[in-house]
């Protein structure tokens, strides 16, 4: 993965700090389409960034 | 600008604002105050314009979307609580316009209830929903 930080990332993805920070936390489950932005910023696929947790 | 600045920016306009509503209160002026909150309101959607940093985000609009429906909820239980209480009260004590206020109160809570209903259908039909599911 990319070395970058929160507000780096965040930029990149067009969303605050706070965002990243929440889903980072698992505060906060981001939409299909923001989810796919964050991938797309590390060339991963979705499932190597998010886990689906029951 | 960045949101850092922003948010630095934004808290002086609110000192500003509070200010001048501060000012007018004491010199009894009323064009005053709303000069200070309207001069207020314009510049922080000048600077809002000028960020160049994401101030609002998916998640901002979700906690925003919730805290509204929540409000609703509440404000609307309270006046249609109070309009029961005016109307009962009134019609006790024999006082015409304790229940023409607990009316008044029930026909607000009635709009809130079609407000509600038809913005509820339009953003049912914009992301989706359709007659025949």
């Amino acid at each position: 993965m990319r070395n970058m930080t929160q507000e780096e990332l965040a930029e990149e993805v067009g969303v605050t700090r706070q965002t990243i920070i929440a889903i980072e936390k698992n505060k906060y489950v981001p939409s299909l389409e923001l989810a796919f932005r964050i991938t797309r910023v590390f060339n991963e696929t979705i499932e190597n960034v998010f886990q689906y947790q029951k | 600008m960045n949101y850092k600045q922003f948010k630095r920016i934004k808290v002086l306009i609110a000192s500003f604002i509070s200010a001048m509503v501060a000012i007018a209160v004491v010199f009894n002026n009323i064009i005053l105050a709303l000069a200070g909150v309207l001069i207020g309101l314009l510049f922080l959607f000048l600077v809002r314009r000028k960020t160049k940093a994401v101030l609002v985000d998916e998640r901002i609009q979700n906690i925003g979307g919730r805290a509204s429906r929540l409000t609703y909820v509440i404000l609307t239980i309270t006046v249609a609580f109070l309009s029961l209480v005016f109307i009962l009260s009134g019609r006790r004590m024999g006082e015409a316009n304790y229940e023409t206020l607990g009316i008044i109160l029930s026909y607000i809570t009635l709009f809130s209830l079609a407000l509600y209903s038809l913005s509820y259908k339009y953003f049912s039909k914009k992301y989706g929903e359709t007659d025949d599911e």
